[in-house]
């Protein structure tokens, strides 16, 4: 029989970009975010986990996998794309390699790219046969790793429930493309911004779904007030489990001031030679329209708040590393010393992140992680990582309560998706979903080429309502293309319900929009009824 | 080139959505065939009539259009078709019509919205307590109509007294409340680069 630890730590990483796929054009700039999330976070999170398990560490973590990050790892133009983009970050490795022969402290940072994007190349397409989501479920099959799901295009839903349909739409497709992939239903979600309304976890139980998370106002302020906190779970009166976010320890690792992240050893995002190096030379490695962008080859640390940054030392950085897991494990260590008198269970602390956190904005983040389940596994016995399957099993009585409305986004409830940037693309998205619950009640049993659209006008509401396009608007940056995405996929679906109400569907244009957006390729439009 | 959305939808709405515990967004389309209606039922008394949003407070009760804890009325430009509403008190249920008030204080009404709930904006004072067993099912999913068990509450079995232990969850709790406070000042962190966290 093994001990039961004092507390257990249950640490979850948000996996998740918009889908983003332009075939229309030869290279386009915002397909660099999946490019960089692989190099800079989802190979090196696998390569930590399948380390540890090589090495015997014993560890757990949870992960979404969102249904448009699927969709996009296993597309095989953006993966093809993807080697494109790495063998030219290798090509500039190796150029920046010969420029700073003549500096050592550049020279070693250079080679040290070089090295790693010929590395990232072999694992991707060797190691992993270009199949990262194959990689994921291999270690959740070693039961070291709980994927979860969430929303279909990961849409706001306390917004989107003007339209409840449309809600259920979200869930429903993302549980059918969780099984399509994994060949299992998923035992839980992680809810698009941690968006929750009492009355979701009936849809919830509908799809099938055992647990989700809530930010700490979820419990803190649910009703009644929950005995333990943020640090058990509960249920909600539909029997649906809700676990909460435990501020100290996400501050710890969130915090842009104060979290670890922030130390002066550690890598600075924002000094790029994207930026920094003479045009011409950099040219054929940032935007094709000529425009500088970062390019993930960075020479400088943080070193403090100043403009003037020294030369990045990874052997130090990687101490910091080492420093700061101790000191997280240290205080959790404290923390569930601390709460555990006081509860009839070992209390569970829950620390969820953005998973593009590790190694892309923090770069030492996945060495951080693979440091912290080693100390874990080795150096203690207090704190023991643990999935929320596994604590629903070990205990199986939760208090009941209803968890309050919130997000985890600023202010804690909806303000971030809507507000005078972003409120205009509801009376759309609104009209949509009542438009696509329409059509899928009128055509019940559609075949052919009407079946063929009704799942692309699925494919492109579903598309409209990611969370990210309402996200960006709000944050300022690039909100050109997010406003642009709202509209064509809003028109593209307009244009097809009234198509598909003519009885005229445009089979060219179908096409063409199928090949575009050809997320969920098995998409029930029945779903949307 | 970016695509155009219809400007209207054809029809006679409003909707009403929660931003957070003590702010509301209401839009809304009105056809010209309502609003022929509306100034037709108003007719002379149209003189001077004010556009507004009513606001009704209709917490935990089934509203009958005349029975609401309370109404306000927001005024409003017709054509803005979208306007923010600030309330007072969080965890409430609201519903609202547009219409026009004439100067006689006659309301006339051109359509009904959703109902909404606004959240708590703080922690609850019920702590009466419910348990529930539910068994977790691996690799498929659960029954939707399975009946929930109620048990007992546990008992912590603690090396505390009863009176060390309501100290430390009064501790917890206040806690807590601190930390959601300074939570909800926001902590998601924003790129200025790129959208995606």
């Amino acid at each position: 029989m093994t001990t039961q630890p004092v507390g257990y730590l249950c640490l979850v990483l948000h996996c998740h970009l918009p889908f983003v796929r332009h075939p229309e054009h030869e290279s386009f700039l915002e397909e660099n975010w999946l490019y960089e999330a692989i190099t800079d976070t989802y190979v090196p999170l696998l390569r930590v986990m399948n380390g540890l398990v090589r090495d015997g560490v014993d560890f757990r973590l949870t992960a979404t996998l969102s249904p448009p990050l699927i969709s996009m790892l296993c597309d095989p133009l953006l993966v093809s794309r993807y080697e494109r983009h790495v063998n030219r970050m290798i090509e500039l490795a190796s150029k920046e390699v010969d420029r700073t022969r003549h500096q050592p402290e550049f020279q070693r940072l250079a080679t040290m790219y070089l090295e790693r994007f010929i590395q990232t190349r072999h694992v991707f397409a060797q190691e992993y046969g270009r199949d990262l989501v194959a990689a994921f479920a291999h270690l959740q099959d070693q039961g070291k790793l709980e994927i979860i799901t969430c929303g279909a295009t990961h849409g706001f839903l306390p917004l989107l429930n003007v339209a409840p349909g449309t809600v259920r739409a979200q869930l429903r497709a993302a549980v059918a493309h969780y099984e399509e992939t994994f060949g299992r239903p998923p035992h839980g979600i992680w809810l698009p911004e941690c968006g929750y309304y009492p009355g979701l976890d009936e849809v919830l139980r509908d799809a099938g779904l055992q647990f989700f998370f809530t930010e700490s106002h979820g419990l803190l302020y649910a009703e009644p007030r929950p005995r333990y906190g943020v640090h058990a779970p509960v249920f909600c009166p539909t029997g649906v489990a809700a676990f909460a976010r435990d501020l100290e320890s996400s501050k710890q690792v969130w915090s842009a001031e104060e979290g670890y992240p922030g130390d002066p050893a550690y890598r600075d995002y924002y000094r790029d030679v994207g930026w920094d190096l003479d045009y011409n030379y950099i040219q054929p490695y940032i935007h094709v329209d000529g425009e500088r962008i970062n390019t993930g080859v960075k020479y400088y640390r943080i070193t403090g708040k100043t403009e003037h940054k020294q030369v990045y030392d990874r052997a130090w950085a990687l101490e910091r590393a080492a420093d700061h897991a101790s000191n997280f494990m240290f205080n959790r260590e404290r923390q569930v010393e601390w709460l555990s008198p006081a509860m009839d269970r070992p209390p569970i602390v829950v620390a969820p992140y953005d998973a593009e956190l590790f190694g892309h904005w923090w770069y030492e983040g996945p060495e951080w992680l693979d440091y912290l389940f080693r100390k874990l596994h080795y150096d203690q016995q207090v704190v023991k990582p643990i999935t929320p399957a596994e604590y629903l099993e070990r205990h199986e009585i939760n208090q009941v309560c209803t968890p309050c409305g919130s997000s985890w986004g600023h202010k804690g409830y909806h303000e971030v998706w809507l507000n005078g940037g972003n409120d205009w693309i509801y009376r759309h998205l609104h009209a949509a979903a009542r438009r696509m619950e329409e059509l899928a009640q009128r055509f019940p049993r559609a075949e052919g080429l009407t079946r063929r659209a009704l799942t692309q006008a699925g494919r492109e509401l579903l598309l409209a309502q990611s969370s990210d396009w309402a996200f960006i608007m709000k944050t300022g940056t690039m909100v050109e293309y997010a406003v642009k995405r709202t509209r064509d996929h809003l028109a593209r679906f307009t244009r097809l319900y009234e198509q598909i109400l003519s009885r005229r569907v445009d089979a060219g244009f179908l096409k063409d929009l199928e090949e575009k957006d050809s997320l969920f390729p098995n998409l029930d439009y029945r779903h949307f009824s | 080139m970016t695509s155009e959305l219809p400007d209207r939808y054809g029809l006679t709405e409003l909707v009403v959505m929660v931003v957070d515990p003590f702010h509301l967004f209401a839009y809304w389309e009105v056809t010209p065939e309502s609003l022929r209606q509306a100034l037709d039922s108003l007719g002379a008394e149209m003189d001077g009539a004010r556009a507004v949003i009513r606001m009704y407070d209709v917490s935990l009760i089934h509203f009958d259009g005349t029975n609401a804890h309370h109404t306000f009325d927001i005024d409003i430009g017709l054509e803005a078709r979208g306007w923010y509403v600030p309330v007072w008190t969080a965890e409430k249920s609201y519903c609202a019509d547009l219409g026009f008030v004439a100067r006689t204080g006659r309301f006339h009404a051109i359509t009904r919205s959703n109902v909404i709930h606004t959240p708590r904006a703080g922690a609850s004072h019920l702590t009466e307590e419910r348990w529930l067993r539910v068994r977790f099912v691996r690799r498929r999913k659960p029954d939707p109509a399975r009946p929930l068990e109620f048990v007992p509450a546990p008992l912590v079995m603690g090396r505390l007294s009863p009176e060390e232990l309501r100290a430390l969850r009064e501790r917890l709790a206040q806690e807590g409340a601190l930390a959601a406070a300074r939570f909800s000042a926001g902590t998601l962190p924003t790129s200025p680069e790129k959208g995606p966290r």
